[in-house]
């Protein structure tokens, strides 16, 4: 009976690792799906970043321990977030897509992603890859020279290879790719470069493109009007590079888009819809179905790419379908998913070009004197700095207590718009600042905190430690909160208190995003490891913590 | 006779370097278009002004004796720094040469 039994199992095995992932698994990931697999990007559809794991909890975390490490061979960064399927981890940064072994850590196949170096002079902050995106049996990932490419997910071949957009004009990407209703789709990156920017969906299994839906409101569109006449809006912005989240009920995907082109809005006068916003997309079609403006007439770098997270929760004791939403522009949003209306608007670090609430009535950010002067072509010292009160570094929502989880920045900009506006050379360059960071004392600038959503109050903040975090946060059922730290530190929080609990000096800094799941019962976490980004993090971390990309998987040490 | 050939081989590199590395003279109008370039293609990773360099390489302590050093790490990329070659003109390097040995220390 026992072989029996043993031989049912193995059948099963063998049958689900046959069996491509589907549409299906890709719905429930993070909602209620098999916790042996991570299939998303953010941990679920609604990216939430939230674990209903609890094997390693408060109590059992003193016994968590490193299973493997392996090296990604790369020293300018690592940002992505891996994925699990059967057993197998998908990894990558901008040279590399590996599979790996996850009980062991053993490479199956790495495969390399090839692109012109000097592709590497349009990419504003740092040689970045976020991650990969898989359905039906492709992993499916981007080059900084702006390609998608599908690989075979057993032996890493490609499939199909699709240019995207031509890099030599500015476009590049450093996202990782989605698949969403059965089309794959993807952002882009080069709003300091003159970029008109897009979000593009792709059949999966030829890479044919189905539609292009641009960022900033061209000839005969409705938010055309919100631009100046002439090609203002053929290069203002609005790049699409973090990867937007998805209801499968509304069937609308959320993406956030960056900073007009150039940064100075005197030159492009308007709101500039939909720069610095987020547009509800139908993915079948690319149709905007509603769209809010985080920064109207966007003049700070105020990138609205952020994480735009998913969740049910009681806002006045009715439940509401919500996205929430924390802008480089220092406000914590939450709005309702369904019509883009303002539900919430506060500050949640120090911010000094708007008002720290938004009324709702009014629906959008009230400026300043700050603002007003810095328009008026002042120098001004700008709270936030243009790398914002957070930056991609996505934040947690935690189901448990409905807080969310985030790694903030607190940095003071010399800010000051230039006299004249810069030329227009396709590729290169197009912002008209002079921008510095004010000097601050050590450990000042960055914090790991738990927020209320509705009202941006933290119920707990901590120094993320000498040197500001561009780590990502995971949530669990354990009562944890997991993050890094520039100077490499995996670290366990508690959740309701703050207190670090655990940490593991990993080989690098960690500006990447962690995630959990189990294998055969025992519950893992995981996380790469590399120091890496843009120069506002290079700042900091130049000279004191070595690069050198490698994934690092934790698990409790058996009794 | 080992010291002997090791201090003959060390002259002739340094006297081969030094060849190499005769630094074209600088004329005021190439420090000022070097200056712009600068603006445009280098100071948001090296600091306005050279000053704040944000992690790069701090240019204001680049050796003056090294000339074809700093053409080949623009030309070619060095580090995180992608190669310039495709897009810059040699008068163009020369001219941030300029810049970056005089501009700033006028």
């Amino acid at each position: 009976m026992r072989k029996l039994l043993l031989g049912a199992a193995l059948c099963a095995a063998v049958g689900s690792a046959a069996h491509a992932q589907t549409q299906q698994e890709l719905t429930r990931d993070g909602n209620g799906g098999n916790t042996d697999n991570v299939l998303t990007y953010g941990m679920g559809y609604h990216q939430q970043r939230y674990s209903p794991l609890k094997q390693i909890n408060k109590s059992t975390v003193k016994r968590l321990v490193p299973v493997w490490s392996m090296s990604l061979n790369n020293d300018v960064g690592e940002q992505g977030q891996a994925l699990v399927y059967n057993g197998v981890m998908y990894a990558s940064n901008v040279k590399q897509t590996v599979a790996i072994d996850a009980a062991t850590g053993r490479q199956i196949w790495a495969t390399p992603i090839d692109w012109d170096p000097a592709a590497a002079r349009i990419v504003c902050c740092g040689l970045s890859n976020r991650g990969v995106a898989l359905y039906d049996g492709k992993v499916y990932v981007a080059s900084l020279d702006a390609h998608i490419k599908a690989l075979d997910a057993k032996t890493g071949k490609e499939v199909w290879k699709t240019k995207v957009a031509e890099w030599k004009e500015g476009y590049s990407i450093t996202s990782a790719p989605t698949v969403v209703n059965g089309v794959l789709l993807t952002g882009m990156t080069g709003g300091e470069y003159g970029v008109r920017g897009f979000v593009a969906g792709y059949d999966p299994q030829t890479g044919k493109e189905l539609w292009r839906r641009h960022t900033t409101a061209g000839p005969g569109e409705k938010g055309h009007e919100t631009w100046p006449q002439g090609e203002a809006y053929a290069r203002g912005g609005g790049s699409t590079w973090i990867t937007g989240s998805y209801d499968p009920e509304l069937d609308l995907t959320y993406w956030g888009t960056s900073n007009g082109g150039p940064w100075g809005a005197n030159w492009r006068p308007g709101d500039n819809l939909w720069v610095a916003s987020v547009i509800a997309i139908r993915p079948k079609t690319g149709e905007i179905a509603w769209h809010y403006q985080w920064t109207p007439a966007e003049t700070y770098d105020f990138d609205g790419n952020n994480e735009n997270v998913l969740a049910d929760i009681t806002v006045d004791g009715q439940k509401r379908k919500v996205l929430m939403h924390a802008d480089r522009n220092g406000f914590l949003y939450v709005l309702d998913r369904t019509n883009g209306k303002l539900i919430a608007g506060n500050a949640f670090v120090k911010v000094n070009w708007a008002k720290p609430r938004i009324d709702p009535a009014i629906g959008r950010v009230e400026e300043t004197d700050v603002a007003k002067r810095l328009r008026a072509g002042e120098q001004v010292e700008l709270q936030p700095r243009w790398t914002g009160g957070k930056n991609w570094m996505p934040m947690s929502f935690n189901r448990d207590n409905g807080q969310v989880y985030m790694a903030m920045l607190e940095e003071t900009a010399i800010y000051q718009i230039n006299k004249e506006m810069p030329a227009y050379k396709a590729g290169e360059r197009y912002t008209g600042v002079t921008n510095t960071t004010k000097a601050r004392a050590p450990g000042e600038g960055g914090y790991y905190g738990a927020l209320d959503p509705l009202t941006a109050k933290a119920k707990w903040k901590i120094s993320s430690g000498d040197l500001p975090s561009w780590s990502g946060m995971l949530t669990t059922s354990g009562g944890l909160v997991f993050s890094g730290k520039a100077t490499g530190e995996f670290v366990a929080i508690d959740q309701d208190t703050g207190k670090i609990l655990w940490q593991f000096q990993t080989s690098s800094g960690i500006n990447a995003q962690p995630i959990t799941y189990t294998l055969n019962g025992r519950q893992y976490v995981s996380v790469l490891s590399g120091l890496g980004g843009g120069t506002s993090a290079k700042r900091e971390t130049q000279g004191k913590v070595q690069p050198g990309g490698s994934v690092w998987t934790f698990a409790l040490m058996p009794d | 006779m080992k010291k002997f050939i090791v201090a003959v081989c060390m002259a002739a590199a340094n006297l081969a370097f030094a060849e190499q590395d005769e630094t074209p003279a600088i004329k005021p109008e190439q420090i000022t278009r070097g200056a712009a370039l600068y603006g445009q293609h280098c100071s948001a990773c090296h600091g306005p002004r050279m000053k704040d360099p944000e992690g790069a390489f701090d240019l204001r302590t680049f050796p003056s004796d090294q000339h074809t050093r700093f053409v080949n790490s623009v030309t070619n990329g060095k580090a995180s720094m992608p190669p310039w070659g495709g897009l810059l003109k040699p008068d163009d390097i020369e001219s941030l040469w300029a810049y970056v040995v005089a501009g700033e220390k006028k």
